[in-house]
């Protein structure tokens, strides 16, 4: 009995729309920090004092995700950029999206209106999904175009290593965004949402920057998102197909479980 | 005829919490039904019930012949809602509203919408921030209208609405089941429906109490009877006639309050040299507000 109107990317783009001055914030912020990283890779190149610095201390400096040399072209934007500070921005943009998409729309009551359209509503999770995946590849790309040209300023990585570990980080926020966006569908409330993905990419970011010099942690790794993105060295070595396949399924099931929860979800 | 909704043993408990017990509900199509009660009555649970937003504890809800839960998807584009407490984005105006809405709905003619909003004078071109109560209102109608559906399902919809408006508003109603569609309207009062309504439900912390007709409501309301006499009476000989409370008694007149058959009083104030005697039915209101107020149902209920 089902005669969905053809899907159309409605809420997808509303929703884009209605953040779509949050979302060059991010981008331009993110763009400005990633120009002014890159164009002081030249000062930094031959500076031996940072490298000592790090080896001095390895677990602190794991704790902002840096390990090996930050002299290198690999280790500074991965010391700078990709280990730490872009994830941080692109989880901050899908997780709050994430929990304010389902949970934090019921909570201002404008959910409704979407859940009596005439579709289902593992469609309404999926054009969030779509919403997620924009936002996060936007940012994505932004950085991904800045290191690319910020290459003429001495760094030696290559485009394609540029573009795969952007493309990883891509993932892991939209795996944190659908996670986060499973739990608000879930409870219903935006607050649980957003604890439940800060929670999981927290321990998840300390488990990748800390596995390297802390023994125990290392053999929990495989369980952190942020081995299979940027925590594997993957800025000099190439993102593989076994990272883009845990990042995907990771994702896959989040969608799954927020579309089941959803379909459960009493909505006000 | 299928009716545009039925509803058997429909309860929805939210914990220990029971807001909506053993709801059997038929409404016919073409007309205008008011689903009326107190807040935390149950009625906004019922409607989200009836539109699969929430899933019932037990029991079995159709809408247009379909079932709530399996068949949501035709259920909602054959239905226009207007949710109780509408919310709409703060920064959208009420074009880009209906634009957006008529878009997702896969709806090309917006003429009905244009019609609407020159009807009730809406504001389209501020953003829903800055629109008042009433306004945002108006574009709520307006959403809910605009695809013709063959049921309409509102949630207080003149909440907000000045007086000219919910005579427009009334007129729209009229319209709309003159041309075999239906309205089911939720309200807390009778009198802004009871002009309206072919039947009114009084659902009362989450049960039926009544379903009924205006006109039957009307004939089953009791009769306060005023008698007067040119001697003093025992008001015990009227207590004691079944369906017959005294309400009032100075020992040469009394007021009696009758819900069963009036002869047996016209017998009994007759036997006692009567000077004077009055009888009319109660004030609709009073009766809705005895359903609302009183522990039990009134003994007129008529569940269906």
């Amino acid at each position: 009995m089902h005669h969905d109107i053809p899907m159309r990317p409605h809420i997808a783009w509303l929703d884009l729309s209605n953040r779509r001055r949050g979302l060059t914030g991010y981008c331009l912020g993110m763009a400005v920090y990633t120009l002014a990283v890159v164009a002081m890779y030249p000062a930094f190149k031959t500076s031996s004092s940072l490298d000592k610095l790090i080896a001095s201390d390895s677990t602190a400096a794991a704790l902002f995700g840096i390990s090996g040399s930050i002299s290198t072209s690999s280790g500074w934007l991965n010391g700078n950029i990709y280990a730490n500070f872009f994830p941080l921005v692109m989880l901050l943009l899908t997780i709050g999206y994430g929990a304010a998409c389902l949970a934090g729309q019921d909570e201002d009551a404008t959910l409704g209106l979407l859940a009596v359209l005439p579709v289902r509503r593992a469609v309404i999770v999926a054009q969030k999904a779509a919403a997620i995946a924009a936002q996060a590849a936007a940012l994505a790309a932004t950085v991904a175009v800045l290191v690319i040209i910020g290459r003429s300023f001495q760094l030696s990585t290559t485009a394609a290593d540029v573009v795969s570990v952007s493309a990883a980080v891509f993932l892991l926020g939209l795996d944190f965004g659908l996670i986060t966006m499973a739990a608000g569908a879930l409870t219903g409330r935006r607050g649980t949402a957003v604890g439940t993905g800060t929670a999981l990419a927290t321990a998840s970011y300390l488990i990748s920057s800390l596995a390297p010099v802390t023994s125990w942690i290392r053999p929990g790794r495989y369980a952190s998102l942020f081995y299979w993105s940027v925590g594997n060295s993957q800025i000099s070595r190439g993102v593989s197909v076994g990272d883009y396949a845990v990042l995907a399924a990771v994702g896959l099931c989040a969608l799954t479980a927020a579309m089941l929860a959803f379909r459960r979800l009493d909505i006000h | 005829m299928i009716a545009a909704i039925r509803t058997h043993g429909l309860c929805r408990n939210y914990g220990p919490v029971r807001a909506v017990t053993d709801l059997d509900l038929v409404v016919e199509p073409g007309q205008v039904f008011a689903f009326l009660g107190p807040n935390g009555a149950g009625k906004t649970t019922t409607i989200r019930m009836l539109l699969a937003l929430q899933r019932q504890t037990s029991g079995r809800a159709e809408v247009l012949g379909l079932d709530c839960g399996r068949d949501y998807v035709e259920v909602h584009r054959r239905t226009g809602y207007l949710p109780g407490e509408l919310a709409l984005y703060p920064r959208m105006t009420g074009r880009q509203h209906i634009a957006w809405y008529a878009g997702a709905r896969g709806l090309r003619d917006l003429s009905l919408a244009g019609a609407l909003a020159e009807r009730f004078d809406a504001v389209l071109d501020r953003p829903a921030r800055e629109l008042s109560k009433g306004n945002k209102q108006k574009v709520g109608l307006i959403l809910a209208f605009m695809s013709r559906p063959e049921l309409l399902i509102l949630d207080e919809p003149t909440s907000g609405l000045d007086p000219l408006m919910r005579s427009e508003f009334a007129g729209l109603v009229r319209e709309v089941t003159g041309e075999g569609r239906t309205v089911f309207w939720s309200a807390h009062e009778l009198d802004e429906v009871q002009r309206l309504a072919d039947r009114v439900a009084i659902i009362k912390q989450g049960r039926l109490v009544a379903t009924e007709t205006v006109e039957n409501l009307r004939a089953s309301t009791p009769q306060m009877v005023q008698a007067r006499f040119a001697r003093p009476v025992d008001p015990a000989l009227f207590a004691a006639i079944g369906g017959v409370s005294v309400t009032a008694c100075d020992g040469m007149a009394v007021q009696l309050r009758v819900t069963g058959a009036i002869g047996p009083v016209l017998r009994a104030v007759a036997d006692h040299d009567p000077v004077d005697f009055t009888a009319q039915h109660a004030d609709l209101d009073e009766l809705f507000l005895a359903y609302y107020r009183e522990p039990a149902a009134p003994e007129l209920s008529h569940a269906p």
